[in-house]
């Protein structure tokens, strides 16, 4: 009998839960609504109904991972602890001074975010280190008690302390946190220098402002999750989801609970890739519609492409600038306003738009027949013949033809001076165009391009949609995995353990001491070694990639290039600025002889070894596919609807191919093929669709 | 309208298309640009023009000097360069201040896009170059002491570089590998508008551009003069106001006609133009006056041809928002970037729930320049002041207005620059009391750590403070201080180690009046410093805690 490993990944209105046994490959699944006051109800609810369910031994569950929405939701809501700022003398302000900056130059109303420390709670110390870590003047203790006593008396649960240069000289930070317990037990205290060891002061205070903001609520819960989880008698860990797509223990999570923000999303992107891994595809566009948004992330050579930065709480979501920075790692994905319930209308210029603003689920699309009279997404697809009115969420929900085509006639068709068809078309046409774009935009600006990549599609929209988008993005193969609603739990089985270190030591290429780089380095790994072994990974599986963020002097963007293994020595440091120039070029096109280059943070990966998918390659199970039945769908290339073969994706065997036009149903989604391309369910049940006149493979 | 060729769907998608096509070109030229000025603060404007010279589409990304200005620039260029002589290959140039964006520092190149033997439209892009050559100089009496000047030439012909341009280029800037390399950057983004261009013509199965930029334009200034009917009543209005100057204020006059979605926005009677670098050219003039409406009317509303079509900018030749050649404009932003508050002045009785107060801005600068082993090395440190008052909203603290410039960090600038930053702190009680009070100006301290240190700035708001709207108050005015003492605004410096640079950036304007301010918010105010104790009694009558809880 085979371990088991445990996901549990929770939604805004889901929880899903996971049970999978890694070699044998065997999956078992459940779904309840998650309980956003307290989450670790419905987790220990589903888990206790998945195991009786099942009859499943809790024993067999080695490991338990979690992806969590709880950090991010904090932000949003306010919800977090009443925390102070300590910062050096002169410098309290610039958590609200931020970067000066407007994220939208014609919106004379824009809000900006407002800080998580109110200007009352921001206090000041007298201490200043300057560059390189000199000390100009030192701590004043007696400074830090009166805080500390103020603090106490406005009746503060958590201090982020957040010192100028102490990412070069930690000793203050570390001296402040001394104090400020003595003075206040128990109290909560987060410090730059070890949240986030980066230059640059605003980015630095706000992201360890946030981490002790969310610190004692991500304590409690997890202790009550571990102790709820022992209860019922399972023996296996409780690791967490990171933004990055590693997992880290209970322990790290709760030191630093701000690289849990984008925990849940994290999970879908792993599972596009593993699926991607399994279907031996290296290379993918990740495409997650659903009711409210599209997000599309990139993994290139296996791995998703990291970001360093990441915005909590935004003012308005699809606006960049508009949330609070937080300098940490983040599987880097683009989210724009289109989903399901993206609403249609007729634009100043008389021109379609779809989306940003949303139905929502209530009313909800016009079809839902809640009383949402805004034509939507989901109302084109329907009458385009690509939903099944009957078979919406399995037969869940009917769906009202009428009132879809009643929304789209009055406030589309007719004001356009089309007929309903055409409009809705022009619908799932406008929304695929915004998707697609900015796909191809976030690409460009990590210097990929789409041409060879294959698309894995989830999200209740997803593969309605993916077929056109793929064709705009020119995309050659599209893969649907089955169960895509429990896509995020899956891709919580597939982390590895991992943690990334940095730390800022600007330094002259050449001219940098290789001795002391090597010791920021052999420090930052010995850290993850511990870290790790407390994880229960063995020390010789313990992985360690290197990499360092170099730039020109005078820029302010980094580039992110490797730095080999083993001891740091001159030749290590000639190899990085040979690299950095390299890696600019192949960005930017040309490198810049004149200009000095910089070696600004440095940083290490930490990972333990990923669970291998299971390739179960080629099977022939079946070669024809079961025909469930026939409908009429809109196929652009006939500029009219057309009968189609529609199938069940339950009824699809490894092996079976068909021919688009086509449709396949399951309860979940829909696959549509609303144009040429070939289908074959693979070994994994995956219906990996291949189009004709695609890009290169 | 030829509407029968473009059905609405097909419109929208390719409206989208085109806009989209400039962001992924502007992405291009982010990307190879090697001017912070371009990568961080998106100082340039990327467009694509239909065969008939019409700009249809501009890159999102950009700042609002570019709000219907290269459509002068292309037109000065082909008045040279015929479109009748153009080959494929053929790259146009010219930094002229009058036909393009107002200082010389602005370089406009234009490429046209041939299918077959036919010119279907034309590519350009604008940039800011950091060195054009020149004083760089707050004193600079005529644009001969300004850098060089570039007449429309054609720096490419048939793909082959025109040596002779780029020798000229070269020997006239300090740092020809950046100015040079972002030249490059430019002609390579233009060369790619072209490629994805003609893509998107195939793609689509199109002939030309016309027809599209034909939809684009004519529903766009439709649109724009339906907004004009819908939110400004016919009539007159006018404002005026005053900027700092040098020895004198100078006075920016400015009449407002409305009439049936039209809108004719004249400045005569404003202040000659002087021996300055602050006169702003009339293209400049009209960016910001155009801008000043996208923002009060509609801000979704496309930067085309079309958008701007009904708002007419007219000035006296000679006058500091339209001087005539040799006037020195290095520094137009000075005058031009008050022009959106003389807008909202104007209008502020018919749009009194759209425009906002005065802010603190143009925005402040200071120009460093050290002595280090690799010779001198210049530094840009910017700090913003307050933001006005709005409808319903506070104005911000120290936020970028009508420009769009981030900060550089404490951390950065201290490993830049032999100084040390003292302190960088909101400046208490400098916003415009008013309903929606104006936001807060900063204090930023700098102490010199060796010699060799200078200094440059031309601040403005240090005279006159910045306004408040429809009862809101003035917001604070700016200070520079040396060692305590104040210094002219515009002022170059030279430093002794030890020496104490202080800036005070003005506050923002209030909007409404104070009295009318929640008593929460003023509670918050007190509490968190914003207001002290007895302005809080003084402007908004609001004694304390116990009518605030």
């Amino acid at each position: 009998m085979n371990n088991l490993d445990l996901g549990i990944d929770i939604g805004g209105t889901f929880t899903d839960i996971m049970l999978m046994d890694l070699e044998g490959g065997e999956r078992l699944k459940h779904k309840v609504l998650t309980t956003p006051r307290q989450p670790d109800l419905a987790v220990v609810e589903g888990v206790r109904e998945l195991l009786a369910r099942t009859g499943v031994d809790p024993h067999r569950i080695r490991r338990v991972i979690h992806g969590t929405t709880l950090v991010t939701n904090a932000i949003i809501e306010r919800r977090g602890a009443r925390t102070a700022l300590v910062t050096s003398a002169g410098f309290r302000d610039i958590l609200e001074i931020a970067r000066e900056f407007r994220y939208d130059i014609y919106d004379l109303n824009q809000e900006l975010p407002t800080p998580l420390v109110p200007r009352y709670l921001r206090r000041e110390v007298k201490e200043r280190v300057a560059p390189g870590g000199r000390v100009i003047s030192p701590l004043d203790e007696t400074a830090v008690r009166t805080v500390a006593r103020e603090l106490a008396a406005e009746g503060v649960e958590a201090t982020a302390v957040c010192l100028l240069h102490s990412f070069e000289r930690p000793e203050h930070e570390a001296r402040l946190r001394d104090v400020l317990e003595e003075e206040l037990p128990g109290h909560t205290v987060a410090l730059s220098s070890e949240v986030v060891p980066e230059l640059g002061e605003y980015e630095r205070m706000s992201t360890t402002v946030a981490n002790a903001y969310v610190q004692g609520l991500v304590r409690s819960y997890l202790g009550r999750l571990a102790a709820s989880l022992k209860e019922m008698g399972i023996p296996g860990r409780l690791f967490l989801m990171l933004s990055d797509g590693g997992i880290c223990t209970v322990d790290t999570a709760s030191r630093f609970p701000i690289r849990l923000i984008e925990s849940g999303p994290a999970g879908g992107a792993m599972a596009a890739t593993w699926i991607g891994d399994a279907a031996q595809r290296q290379d993918i566009v990740a495409f997650d519609m659903g009711g409210t948004t599209a997000k599309t992330c990139i993994v290139a050579k296996g791995t998703p492409l990291i970001a360093k930065r990441f915005e909590a709480a935004r003012v308005y979501r699809f606006k960049r600038g508009s949330g609070l920075p937080l300098k940490i790692p983040v599987i880097d994905m683009v989210e724009i306003g289109a989903g399901g319930g993206s609403i249609a209308r007729v634009d100043d210029m008389g021109v379609l738009r779809v989306g940003p603003q949303s139905s929502s689920s209530e009313p909800g699309p016009a079809c839902y027949g809640r009383g949402g009279e805004d034509p939507t997404v989901t109302d084109a697809d329907l009458l385009l013949g690509y939903l099944d009115p009957a078979y919406f969420l399995g037969g869940e929900m009917a769906l009202d033809v009428e009132a879809a085509r009643r929304a789209i006639s009055e406030k589309i068709a007719k004001p356009l001076g089309l007929d309903v068809i055409h409009a809705a078309w022009g619908i799932h046409e406008t929304v695929n165009e915004s998707m697609a774009s900015s796909a191809s935009v976030h690409a460009l600006e990590r210097g990929e391009s789409l041409a060879h990549y294959a698309m894995v599609a989830f999200g209740g929209a997803g593969p309605v949609h993916a077929y056109q988008v793929a064709r705009k993005l020119k995309v050659a193969e599209i893969i649907c995995p089955p169960a895509a609603g429990v896509l995020s739990a899956f891709g919580l089985l597939a982390a590895p353990v991992s943690f990334q270190f940095s730390r800022s030591r600007p330094v002259p290429l050449p001219g940098a001491d290789a001795v002391e780089i090597g010791a920021i380095f052999d420090h930052m790994e010995e850290e993850g070694r511990a870290l790790l072994a407390e994880a229960g990974v063995a020390l010789d599986a313990v992985t360690f990639a290197r990499t360092c963020a170099v730039r020109y002097v005078g820029q302010g963007y980094d580039v992110e290039v490797p730095v080999r293994p083993g001891k740091v020595d001159e030749e290590t440091m000639r190899l990085l600025r040979a690299s950095f120039e390299q890696r600019y070029l192949e960005l930017y096109g040309r490198t810049v002889s004149e200009a000095a280059v910089l070696a600004v943070t440095w940083r290490v990966t930490a990972s333990g070894p990923a669970p291998a998918a299971v390739q179960h390659g080629v099977v022939q199970v079946a070669d024809t596919a079961r025909l469930f039945a026939q409908r009429e769908i809109y196929v652009p290339e006939e500029d009219g609807m057309r009968m189609c073969p529609v199938y069940r994706r339950e009824d699809l065997l490894p092996g079976a191919t068909f021919n688009g036009p086509a449709v396949v149903e399951e309860k979940e989604s829909t696959i549509i093929l609303s144009g040429e391309g070939r289908a074959t369910v693979d070994g994994d049940g995956n219906v990996v669709v291949r189009l004709v006149g695609g890009g290169a493979v | 309208m030829s509407q029968t060729q473009i059905d609405p769907i097909r419109l929208g998608v390719l409206w989208q298309r085109t806009v989209f096509l400039m962001d992924e070109v502007a992405q291009t030229l982010i990307q190879t640009s090697f001017s912070s000025v371009i990568r961080e603060n998106f100082d340039f404007a990327c467009v694509l023009f239909d065969a008939k010279g019409r700009l249809m589409a501009q890159s999102s990304v950009s700042i609002p000097a570019f709000c219907g200005t290269v459509q002068k620039t292309l037109r000065y260029l082909l008045a040279d360069f015929p479109s009748e002589t153009l080959s494929p290959g053929d790259v146009l140039l010219t930094n002229d201040p009058d036909a393009g964006t107002g200082h010389l520092n602005d370089l406009t190149f234009a490429m046209p896009i041939f299918r077959g033997g036919d010119i279907v439209g034309y590519a350009a892009n604008v940039a800011h170059q950091t060195d054009i050559g020149g004083a760089v100089s707050p004193l600079a009496r005529e644009i001969f002491e300004e850098g060089l000047q570039i007449p429309p030439v054609k720096i490419l012909a048939d793909w082959h570089d025109n040596r002779d341009v780029f020798a000229f280029l070269r020997r006239n800037v300090r740092d020809p590998a950046g100015t040079l390399g972002d030249v490059r950057a430019q002609i390579a983004a233009l060369d790619t508008q072209r490629r994805k261009t003609l893509a998107l013509l195939d793609e689509q199965g199109l002939d030309s551009l016309d027809d599209l930029a034909d939809q684009i334009i004519e529903r766009s200034a439709e649109a724009m003069r339906r907004k004009i009917r819908e939110l400004l009543p016919d009539g007159v209005y006018d404002a005026e106001a005053f900027t700092d100057g040098f020895e004198d204020p100078l006075r920016l006059k400015l009449r407002i006609t409305v009439k049936d979605g039209e809108v004719i926005c004249d400045y005569t009677g404003s202040s000659p133009q002087i021996d300055k670098p602050v006169n702003c050219v009339l293209n400049y003039t009209r960016a910001y006056t155009a801008y000043a409406f996208k923002c009060l009317l509609d801000p979704e509303l496309p930067n085309n041809d079309g958008s701007f079509d009904p708002i007419k900018v007219i000035a006296p030749e000679g006058s500091i928002v339209n001087p005539r050649p040799p006037a020195a404009v290095w520094s137009r932003h000075i005058t031009g970037t008050y022009l959106p508050s003389v807008v909202f002045g104007a209008l502020s009785g018919v749009l009194p729930d759209r425009v906002i107060a005065d802010c603190g801005s143009p925005s402040w600068g200071a120009y460093f320049q050290a002595k280090t082993e690799r010779g001198s090395r210049l530094f840009l440190y910017f700090m913003a002041g307050g933001h006005g008052g709005r409808p319903g909203l506070d104005g911000p603290s120290c936020l970028s207005f009508p420009t769009n410039v981030q900060n550089t960090s404490v951390e950065e600038t201290e490993n830049a620059l032999p100084v040390l930053v003292c302190e960088k702190e909101l400046l208490p009680d400098t916003g415009g009391p008013g309903h929606q009070r104006g936001g807060l100006g900063q204090r930023v301290t700098f102490e010199v750590q060796q010699e060799g240190v200078s200094v440059a700035f031309r601040h403005e708001r240090v005279r006159f403070a910045p306004r408040g709207f429809l009862g809101g108050m003035d917001g604070a005015r700016g200070a520079n201080l040396l060692n305590g003492e104040p210094v002219p605004a515009k002022s170059r410096l030279n430093l002794r180690r030890g020496d104490r640079l202080t800036f005070l950036t003005p506050g923002g304007g209030g909007m409404g009046d104070p009295t009318e301010r929640s008593r929460a918010d003023l509670a918050q105010d007190v509490r968190n410093g914003y207001v002290d104790q007895d302005s809080a009694a003084k402007y908004y009558g609001y004694h304390g805690e116990e009518q605030g809880r």
